[in-house]
């Protein structure tokens, strides 16, 4: 049996497309040359002051402003080399059926060009020395020809887990979700090859951190209050977004996402709505503009007039962080953020500026996790007490 | 000659004047044995330059310094020329007696007065007691004439110790000559190499041998076949003239009205001209020139120098190296990537002509430094003292030039050579080591720097633009193979090969190269990539 057949086909169709792209998008640059002009490659500029929020669709995308890479330029004669010697290596790998991740192609295109200068003087220099600059050509790849890197079939590392009532069918298997154990399926780096199945879910739960995933997850919080759970570990990579983003999407699942009370915190809430700024390119695919921030907020910590606060006295007093300089320093920046002016947003910056105070989301765990699962949760999804 | 001379003069009269200048040497540049030295080498070598080149001669000198055996202090100098020789009758006179010279009329040569290599036998006479020896044929004689001679410094007369006649069977012509002096090589060494070095700068059209004490040996060869334009004699301009000066114009000219002398002692003075200054000036025309008394030659001498209508000054007499000479003597002694120079128009200071020449040498061999390496010269002379109190180090200076206008941003390898040529060069003292601040001089030589700057920049401004487009084709070419391989594969429908060619043809469009010129950027260039 040749190692083709144990391949998706769902993966095999998105090579070939993939591949087209590159070759259409690449033959514009060969006629430039071929007309004896200079070869430039045309590439929306990946730089805050580019970046923009659509108010209307809520979302952070790129802005109008292009930049021309062209190779008889002799400051950006090098990056353009880079793009094509990435474009290279990952229509090989396309080509081949492999699933480099970024690291292998930062390898891959590490070369050692060689030249002896007229008058005898050897130079050596690499192609790229640091994956950061090799990074950052992919990313220019991804713009280009406006395929992302898991269109290309790119790997990264898995990051974010799931677990669910529900059965998707991935490389040929179907997995059920429900049926993981202690253990939870990693978000592939391709979900868009992923196929759902049947799902039995009437909201998704997104949780900032890890062991408060497993918590739940043990207490079988999934089942009892059907929902899919989810943990990104921290900031999302760029698959587990876009199985969010498709969970809400595809199957009209409400999603909920429950981060530490911290400015930290609301911006991961604010990476799975609408986007981030390093990779406002792919917004349009990886973010969730219905997603809602269901916690922990500080009007639960601390009430806000007719709400009651979640946390006694006492606790507040056990479990409240004081917020470091850090801390203020990224509140007053997300002040700033068009997308946190709305109201609710408001009180949440000014109650946290005034108090100065933080807390994880493991403070209700501490206080109790059937408290947590039970109460705290339910209780906010049915009285619509989060933001959006 | 200086100012300070006058009342010196006077004080002196009843000194013969080779009492008066052994007391003086070191007015004379002969007050220590390590100045004596390298100015006896000088004084020689300039004298044997001005035998040869003046008179169209490719000048071949051969210098020997030798440490006698008898004292440690004593040096035996021998200069050998190929030039016009002297006729053996003034021989006596010529090296026996100070203020002789074939050199009193008007024209730039090196010595003036050929007081110098008399300065040296004098000096050498009185330190060491030995005699000079001269060897000397003329051009066309066929004997060879030797004389050994010893100055009565009382009486200021030759003493001839011993004569010589030698068969001249290759007709060689020339003058070889002899002094021992007392002397101090190792301090004068740098000195006098440096001396030479610059003596080959100014005269690429010369051989010029060299052999130290120590036995070493170092050459200059002539780079160019061509001489610099010999000057012509002429008359002195009335507004350069003094009471002795006119004292001795009326003894050698043959005028019995001042009319008449006037126009046959002075350049550019026709019977029209001298009669206008004469009425001008209140004077007879008809005085006899030989009756006039003290005061009245000071009126006549303050008139001539005032009256303002005289033509300027003739050029005639002088002799600038041209801007071939000082290019090849550049080019041939600092090796330099560049060089360029100048000679200005003629101009005149107080009634003497003269003419400013300068050369730039930039990069090669020179080193870099924080200021401009300076090569001075004054009539064919090079100057190795004092340099920072002459007009030339004044205008070049990088804190009164600014050099950044042309392109040159210290440290540079640069170097700018000077020359005055004159019929009197306005030096600040007798050693002729600086020359003064005159500004009609120093005008001059800014407007031949800012001339020859300006040609620097033109060629420095085509140096960077060539250096920018080597640098892009070189980019470009370096990473051409990538960019090719990666359209090739990625396309498959054409070679990698192709790719590189259609690439290299853009990249010459985009730079405006044609193949030759495209040829010779990337000449010696290889690529390579290891994967």
């Amino acid at each position: 049996m040749s190692i083709e057949e144990y391949i998706d086909k769902a993966d095999i169709e998105a090579r070939k497309r993939a591949l087209q792209v590159f070759r259409e998008r690449f033959r514009e640059i060969l006629e430039q040359i071929k007309r004896g002009e200079n070869p430039t490659i045309m590439l929306p500029k990946r730089t805050l002051a580019n970046t923009i929020y659509d108010e209307r669709r809520k979302l952070l995308l790129l802005g109008p402003e292009k930049l021309s890479r062209s190779f008889f330029d002799l400051h950006e004669s090098k990056k353009f080399m880079q793009t094509l010697l990435m474009a290279r290596i990952i229509y090989e790998a396309l080509e081949r059926n492999e699933y480099p991740t970024i690291r292998d192609l930062y390898y891959r295109g590490k070369h050692t060009i060689i030249y002896r200068e007229p008058g005898g003087r050897k130079h050596e220099e690499n192609t790229w020395d640091e994956q950061r600059e090799s990074d950052s050509v992919i990313r220019d790849i991804e713009v280009f020809t406006g395929l992302l890197r898991e269109e290309m079939l790119i790997l990264s590392k898995e990051k974010g887990k799931v677990v669910g009532n529900m059965r998707i069918r991935s490389g040929g298997d179907v997995i059920d979700l429900s049926k993981m154990g202690h253990g939870a399926y990693a978000i592939e780096p391709t979900p868009d090859l992923i196929e759902f199945v049947d799902v039995d879910a009437e909201y998704v739960l997104v949780v900032e951190k890890d062991a408060v995933f497993q918590q739940l997850h043990r207490i079988g919080f999934w089942r009892k209050h059907k929902a899919i759970l989810i943990t990104s570990a921290g900031q999302p990579d760029r698959a587990t977004r876009r199985f969010v983003r498709r969970l809400n999407e595809e199957l009209g699942l409400p999603v909920y996402i429950l981060t530490d009370a911290d400015p930290y915190g609301w911006y991961i809430y604010s990476v799975f709505k609408i986007g981030s700024i390093t990779l406002s390119y792919e917004s349009e695919r990886l973010a969730t503009p219905n997603a809602r921030f269901i916690g922990v907020s500080m009007t639960d910590i601390f009430g806000y007039k007719r709400k009651k606060p979640y946390l006694t006295e006492q606790e507040r007093r056990n479990y409240i962080i004081k917020a470091k300089d850090a801390d203020i320093k990224r509140a007053y920046e997300l002040r700033n953020y068009k997308w946190f002016q709305t109201k609710k947003w408001k009180i949440e910056i000014d109650i946290f500026l005034e108090r100065k105070a933080k807390l994880e989301i493991e403070a209700l765990t501490s206080k109790g996790l059937r408290f947590l699962a039970d109460k705290y949760l339910p209780e906010k999804i049915e009285t619509g007490d989060w933001i959006e | 000659m200086s100012k300070v001379q006058e009342p010196l003069r006077e004080k002196y009269r009843s000194m013969t004047p080779s009492q008066f200048f052994y007391e003086h040497r070191e007015l004379a540049g002969f007050g220590s044995p390590s100045r004596a030295l390298y100015q006896t080498i000088r004084e020689l070598v300039e004298n044997a330059l001005d035998a040869t080149d003046v008179y169209g001669i490719m000048p071949r000198i051969v210098i020997v310094v030798e440490k006698l055996e008898e004292r440690q202090d004593f040096y035996r100098i021998t200069v050998e020329d190929n030039g016009i020789g002297i006729n053996p009758k003034y021989v006596p006179q010529a090296f026996g007696q100070v203020l002789f010279s074939s050199k009193y009329k008007l024209r730039q040569a090196r010595g003036r007065f050929g007081l110098g290599a008399k300065m040296a036998i004098l000096y050498g006479q009185i330190k060491t007691g030995k005699p000079v020896e001269v060897y000397t044929s003329p051009i066309g004689f066929t004997k060879i004439y030797y004389y050994k001679l010893k100055i009565d410094i009382e009486r200021n007369k030759p003493i001839i110790l011993s004569y010589a006649e030698h068969d001249n069977k290759t007709l060689w012509h020339g003058t070889r000559i002899s002094v021992v002096i007392e002397g101090d090589w190792s301090r004068a060494r740098s000195r006098v190499y440096e001396y030479i070095k610059r003596t080959a700068i100014a005269t690429p059209y010369a051989d010029i041998v060299f052999i130290d004490p120590e036995g070493n040996m170092i050459t200059y060869w002539h780079s160019i076949e061509k001489l610099p334009r010999p000057p012509k004699e002429v008359k002195p301009h009335p507004h350069g003239v003094d009471i002795e000066q006119l004292k001795r114009l009326i003894r050698d000219v043959k005028a019995k009205t001042l009319i008449e002398f006037l126009v046959s002692a002075f350049q550019g003075v026709g019977k029209r001209t001298a009669e206008a200054f004469l009425k001008w000036a209140g004077l007879n025309p008809s005085l006899d020139p030989h009756r006039l008394n003290d005061s009245l030659l000071g009126e006549l001498a303050r008139k001539l120098r005032e009256y303002p209508k005289f033509r300027p000054p003739s050029a005639e007499s002088l002799s600038p190296f041209g801007p071939e000479i000082i290019e090849a003597g550049l080019r041939a002694i600092l090796h330099p990537e560049f060089v360029v120079a100048v000679s200005r128009r003629p101009k005149a200071y107080e009634g003497h002509p003269f003419i400013i020449e300068v050369g730039i040498a930039y990069g090669g061999e020179i080193p870099l430094s924080n200021e401009p390496i300076l090569l001075r010269y004054a009539n064919k002379i090079p100057l190795l003292y004092d340099e920072k109190s002459d007009v030339a180090w004044k205008v070049i200076d990088p804190r009164s030039f600014n050099w950044k206008d042309y392109m040159v941003v210290f440290p540079a390898p640069v170097a700018v050579l000077t020359h005055i040529a004159s019929t009197k060069v306005p030096y600040k003292g007798v050693g002729k080591e600086s020359v003064a601040d005159v500004p009609e001089i120093e005008h001059e030589l800014r407007n031949a720097l800012r001339e020859a700057a300006r040609k620097l920049r033109l060629y420095l401004l085509q140096k960077k633009r060539e250096e920018e487009a080597k640098r892009r084709v070189i980019t470009f070419v370096k990473y051409t193979p990538e960019v090719a391989k990666g359209l090739a594969t990625i396309l498959g429908d054409i070679d990698e090969k192709t790719v590189q060619e259609m690439l290299l043809s853009a990249m010459k469009r985009r730079l405006r190269l044609d193949d030759e010129e495209f040829a010779k950027l990337v000449q010696g260039l290889e690529v390579s990539i290891e994967e």
